[in-house]
């Protein structure tokens, strides 16, 4: 058996910029594919991404090498396997289950979600992604974690910082030092509330970590939280972006949405649509095999959600943004025990109370130039403006 | 082969047959049973799967460990003392012809 082609035509700024038109060319003629600029053995096939997904011993999270440890100041779940993983996450978990989402919370979403929607100005262009996108999901995170008292800009700043210094592959200094002063005032933020939220358990994840029988060690409960901040504001942040873009650049569909309340397909389709996180890596721990190649122990692969949830064999029209599809077996959340943990928030958030919150509120709301709207992103994407007219 | 019977919330009825071995979950996913999402794949992360065990299958099935109990309670439909997550129930021969119920809403 041969290894997969090496390519090294495609770059990582074409990625960034749009990587659909490649994806779509990988799956059909390259689908296991050595990609030279990313260092990393492409999959875009939706067959192949699951299969990697699903087999977490023969792909690892685990990466003792990644620039994740020194941007979070620890070795974090994300990059863990197996019980030390499992561990780690169901001390969070309690926080994060669909129930605990939709009857403890869900009145206290609604009302954030009311609060950050209510302040928007009437028959003004604003741009949604600054305004609401990126704050309302800085709030409602601060909550579920239980550090309420961070503000919203702070919670946006660290999560941008950690993924900066989680990303940052050339190990230069400066990402570091900045992602170093990030830590530095989260951790004095969770040292000062942690004796309040043990005194005073509130269902957060903080304090259900605090107070559990048998807790993880203090410094994975604070990995946690920084995972859950590097990983939880972008996504539902780009989420609704994505989505908001969908429906107004196709009201015949939004109309329909509308009648039938169908904010949680609207949602679905749109995380498929462009999936917040696009790709994630795994390492290999055994040489195996991939769609009839050889993939050698010790390679880094990479599972391409964002083409996976296009791929022609499932999606008719994958490209576009079709909300009333028959199926909708998207991998946005991904697959085995790295499923997303805050997939139920998400769904609630987004999908339920805020896109019928905001359309409820501004039912003649309309994106006055959808050229305007810049896209960007090969690992997280999603668009980084969205000027909207508010009537 | 084993004959599995899935009985969504509204009432309509889907017969299949699956694999020996496989699970209650991996089966409807691959058969496109809807209303069994199980979306983590059967790592026990999600709570999407969840499923009622009929009364009659009751004693055949078995019985739920902690870490089931522990993803269950978060699930979005009641649950039941027939609830089970249908990615920690294996099919094996003496299960043919197996029963379960499904939850309104998955998440």
């Amino acid at each position: 058996m041969a290894l997969a082609p090496l390519d090294d035509t495609i770059t990582l700024a074409q990625l960034t910029t749009d990587p659909y038109p490649i994806y779509r060319r990988l799956r059909a003629q390259s689908p296991v594919l050595r990609v030279a600029s990313a260092q990393r053995t492409f999959l875009t096939t939706a067959e192949l991404t699951k299969q990697v997904k699903d087999a977490p011993d023969l792909f690892s999270s685990n990466d003792p090498n990644t620039p994740m440890k020194p941007a979070f100041r620890a070795h974090t779940l994300m990059r863990k396997d197996g019980e030390e993983h499992m561990r780690e996450r169901k001390a969070m978990m309690p926080a994060l289950t669909p129930k605990k989402i939709n009857t403890d919370w869900g009145p206290l979403y609604q009302e954030l979600a009311e609060e950050y929607v209510g302040r928007l100005p009437r028959g003004e262009t604003v741009d949604l992604f600054t305004d609401l996108c990126g704050p309302l999901a800085a709030r409602i995170l601060a909550n579920v974690l239980g550090i309420p008292e961070a503000s919203d800009a702070e919670m946006q700043r660290w999560s941008q910082h950690l993924i900066d210094g989680a990303g940052n592959f050339g190990w230069k200094p400066e990402p570091f030092a900045i992602s170093d002063k990030a830590n530095d005032e989260m951790d004095a933020l969770f040292a000062e509330l942690r004796e309040k939220r043990i005194a005073q358990p509130d269902g957060s994840a903080y304090s259900v970590m605090l107070t559990a029988e048998d807790p993880i060690p203090m410094s994975q409960i604070w990995a946690n939280i920084k995972i859950a901040i590097g990983g939880g504001i972008n996504e539902p942040r780009d989420a609704l972006a994505t989505i908001l873009y969908g429906l107004l650049t196709n009201p015949d569909q939004l109309a329909q949405v509308r009648a039938q309340e169908a904010w949680g397909k609207a949602f679905e389709e749109g995380v498929r649509w462009v999936a917040p996180i696009q790709a994630s890596s795994r390492l290999v721990t055994e040489d195996t095999e991939l769609g009839g190649f050889e993939i050698p122990k010790g390679d880094t692969v990479m599972t391409i959600q964002a083409s996976a949830n296009r791929d022609e064999s499932l999606y008719e029209n994958g490209e576009d943004y079709i909300v009333f599809r028959d199926k909708n077996p998207h991998q946005a959340f991904g697959n085995g025990p790295h499923h997303c943990a805050g997939a139920h928030i998400a769904r609630r958030t987004v999908g339920k109370i805020i896109l019928p919150l905001l359309f409820d509120r501004f039912p003649d709301m309309r994106l006055p130039d959808p050229s305007q709207v810049l896209w960007r992103g090969f690992g997280f994407r999603g668009p980084i403006n969205l000027p909207v007219t508010l009537n | 082969m084993v004959k599995v019977t899935y009985i969504a919330h509204d009432g309509s009825q889907t017969d299949i047959d699956a694999d020996e071995g496989d699970t209650v979950m991996h089966a409807a996913v691959s058969q496109d049973v809807d209303g069994i999402v199980g979306e983590c794949g059967g790592a026990m992360m999600c709570a999407t799967c969840h499923c009622y065990v009929d009364a009659a299958w009751a004693d055949r099935v078995g019985t739920r460990d902690r870490s089931e109990e522990d993803m269950l309670d978060g699930a979005a439909s009641e649950v039941t003392e027939r609830s089970r997550l249908s990615c920690q129930i294996k099919l094996t021969s003496d299960l043919d012809g197996l029963v379960v119920h499904l939850p309104e809403e998955q998440f």
